[in-house]
């Protein structure tokens, strides 16, 4: 009797432990042409946006039924391989790395030339070749935005060689101004200094860095990248951060600035949609220096919507994300909000109807110079991109670095890591 | 009149005492078995089966992003011996979870002795004191975040009473972060604690202190000898539980530190996490689980069996 009643425990379990992840793919699942699209909310991206740029992009696939499934935090890479490993990855990903899901087949590559017609880099986040996120718009990071005003009180100039730069922080520090703003609680925010001298450093005297990384060629424990690494650890070790930088969030890092409280903050191009009117003459915008002076642009090209391979419907899901993709209203927001700049073919900022600060226009200008352009290391969305949790290992690399002065060690265990990820 | 409890719920049968007594039993049972039934079937699907599952997945390189998987062996259980990572999660954790039980386990027994009254003030002061326990981890890591950046409430309020001149680093520095983690989880567990040590005091006779009074042991005799002696099966309790809990805490560091500065806070937990969705790794993820799982049982069964021989020897 407790043996047939054990079986029968057992297999009720078997049974509801079935029901429950088998849920299928998206709309397939959900028939009646209803796409599942994964999303995320920022204080630019607001659950408005979201609701107004989907009905707008429905109004192009007639009958199609959207069911938003919004990742709990910006982390949207995590959250989609949550979903996918409970048989509910969905069928349209907003703004994921893609190169984390293409061996694995998960996603479906745009038409070519659809997107050769349509974008300005058509294979600015091209996968082995293929474009698995339309690359609508681009960011730069970091840049290093400045006060004129705290400039000019202590007398310092714009750099454009790192030994300008560190002149330039030690007259703002003489002149009892703290030089450098940081959000460093937020891992993504302290690692910027570190990105931009790796991204200029070692990535613009050899643009193929990565993937000589990925065939084992170079390491980060290699002479170039320590010191590259090291100029951040100097920007330490000197306090031209200010004090208790890794204790300040993000959040509070736009607060500082924009209240003067720091006279510099290296940042993605995304803080031009934080800059308050009443500061748009007075914060300029500069490219992270280099030894001798020469524009290395550390790039990356965002994009929009990546479509699942088991999509039920990939005709409709194809036609609602080019129709979101080439949405004038959603790069509009992009735009203004998030300080993003628009990589679509045939069209100016005019033709979005923006209002935008001195410092977007100035800063747009790299992305339309022929400057060298680089991916930005650890932020990359194509065959650039890191391997597994790459980027938040260099995103703790660089908090270490606040409180460590092995710098070999740490670009060490970066090479540790990456060797982890790709076994 | 006869009580309610005793009137018989099968009147038809009353003539027939055994019967009436035989439906009544088996009715009360079957509901009985029903009740276990679904509590077993709810721990089999949702605690025994995901952990064989789990145990299973360790000893292959699934990956959440790839359909099937290979069997190897114990090359996952290897790896995490050289892994650098884990062993400073694992460490951090262990020394998290004795340093909060400790704490946890004195606010809680000094709170308890500060609220065993029967005053109304008393009954709020210690539903005050149970608060932090009821609120979700992730409240509690927002709130305390709050508090401890920068421009936080505490560097605040340091700063106005001439305390420090420079905010204090409590989430940017390695060393201060493991504090403040720890101070606020210890601050979660004390409503726990509070509440079973409040409880086990309740229970002793108000007569041992009468004697031990008339004895002429003042109040820090009274204490060791009758209070910390009979709140022993309490402590045993309530210090396991919280090593438990402790050692599989996750959503209060995610929210408050992300692990960081530097992997500083990195809890197991947060590792195991990192390990399945970040690097894609789902069998070595399940392998730490595991080991996870085996040293919380570990430990908690030391425990257990160390404080259950101390109840009695005291």
């Amino acid at each position: 009797m407790l043996r047939r009643s054990a079986a029968a425990l057992v297999a009720a379990g078997v049974l509801v432990l079935t029901a429950c992840s088998d849920s299928g793919s998206g709309s397939s699942a959900n028939g009646g042409g209803t796409l599942t699209y994964m999303t995320f909310n920022s204080p630019s991206l607001t659950p408005t946006f979201w609701k107004q740029s989907i009905a707008r992009a429905q109004k192009d696939v007639p009958g199609v039924k959207i069911k938003q499934v919004v990742a709990p935090s910006t982390d949207r890479d995590s959250y989609a391989k949550q979903l996918q490993a409970s048989g509910q990855f969905p069928d349209l990903l907003q703004s994921i790395t893609p190169s984390q899901y293409t061996a694995a087949g998960l996603l479906r590559p745009y038409d070519q030339s659809w997107v050769d017609q349509n974008f300005l880099l058509p294979q600015g986040n091209a996968i082995k070749g293929k474009v698995y996120i339309p690359p609508t718009n681009s960011q730069i990071i970091p840049l290093v935005f400045y006060h004129k005003s705290l400039f000019k009180k202590a007398g310092a100039q714009v750099p454009t060689t790192w030994q300008q730069f560190l002149d330039a922080n030690a007259k703002l520090k003489s002149a009892g101004l703290t030089p450098m703003e940081l959000g460093g609680n937020d891992p993504f925010a302290a690692a910027m200094p570190l990105t931009g001298a790796i991204s200029a450093d070692v990535l613009g005297k050899n643009p193929r860095w990565i993937q000589q990384r990925y065939a084992g060629k170079v390491k980060f424990a290699d002479s170039d990248v320590v010191a590259a690494a090291t100029k951040m650890r100097t920007l330490v070790t000197k306090g031209y951060f200010e004090q208790g930088a890794l204790n300040v969030s993000y959040a509070d890092s736009i607060k500082n600035f924009n209240a003067g409280k720091a006279a510099m903050y290296p940042m993605g191009s995304w803080y031009l949609g934080s800059i308050p009117k009443d500061q748009w003459n007075d914060i300029g915008v500069f490219p992270w220096p280099t030894d001798d002076g020469s524009v290395v642009v550390p790039f990356a090209v965002g994009g929009s919507m990546a479509i699942a391979t088991k999509v039920g419907d990939p005709a409709q899901a194809t036609k609602f994300a080019q129709a979101w993709s080439l949405d004038p209203d959603n790069l509009k927001a992009l735009i203004e909000g998030d300080g993003a700049y628009p990589m679509l073919k045939d069209k100016t900022l005019a033709d979005y109807h923006v209002t935008v600060s001195p410092a977007f226009s100035d800063s747009y200008a790299y992305v339309t110079r022929t400057d060298t352009k680089v991916s930005s290391i650890g932020w990359a969305t194509n065959d650039d991109a890191l391997p597994g949790s790459g980027n938040n290992d260099f995103y703790a690399a660089a908090q270490a670095l606040f409180n460590s002065g092995d710098v070999k060690g740490q670009m060490a265990k970066l090479d540790k890591a990456w060797s982890t990820s790709t076994q | 009149m006869q009580p309610l409890s005793d009137a018989p719920r099968f009147p038809h049968t009353s003539r027939f005492p055994h019967l009436s007594h035989w439906l009544r039993d088996t009715t009360e049972d079957l509901g009985l078995r029903l009740i276990a039934a679904l509590g077993l079937l709810l721990y089999l699907v949702f605690i025994v089966v995901p952990v064989f599952m789990s145990l299973r997945s360790s000893f292959t390189d699934e990956n959440p992003l790839r359909s099937g998987s290979h069997w190897i062996g114990l090359a996952n259980y290897s790896e995490m011996l050289h892994d650098s990572q884990l062993r400073d999660s694992v460490l951090f954790t262990l020394a998290l979870a004795v340093g909060v039980t400790v704490v946890a386990n004195m606010i809680g027994l000094a709170f308890a002795m500060l609220l065993d009254r029967t005053e109304l003030s008393y009954r709020v002061l210690r539903t005050i004191a149970f608060l932090p326990q009821v609120i979700s981890g992730v409240i509690v890591g927002f709130v305390w975040k709050t508090i401890l950046t920068e421009d936080g409430l505490l560097n605040d309020l340091l700063k106005r009473t001439h305390v420090v001149h420079q905010p204090v680093d409590w989430l940017g520095t390695p060393h201060l972060a493991q504090l403040s983690v720890g101070i606020v989880v210890a601050w979660v567990l004390s409503g726990f604690t509070t509440v079973v040590y409040l409880a086990a005091l309740q229970n002793i006779p108000r007569e041992l202190y009468d004697a031990g009074s008339i004895d002429g042991a003042n109040s820090r005799q009274q204490f060791r000898m009758i209070t910390l002696r009979m709140v022993a099966p309490a402590t045993t309790i309530s210090v396991t539980i919280s090593l438990i809990t402790v050692l599989k805490l996750y959503d209060i560091i995610q929210v408050l530190t992300s692990g960081g500065p530097a992997d500083a806070t990195q809890s197991t937990a947060q590792y195991i996490v990192k390990m399945a969705f970040t690097s894609d790794r789902f069998g070595y993820a399940s392998a730490i689980a595991m080991f996870l799982l085996a040293l919380s049982a570990v430990i908690a069964l030391s425990v257990t069996s160390i404080l259950r021989r101390r109840e009695v020897d005291l």
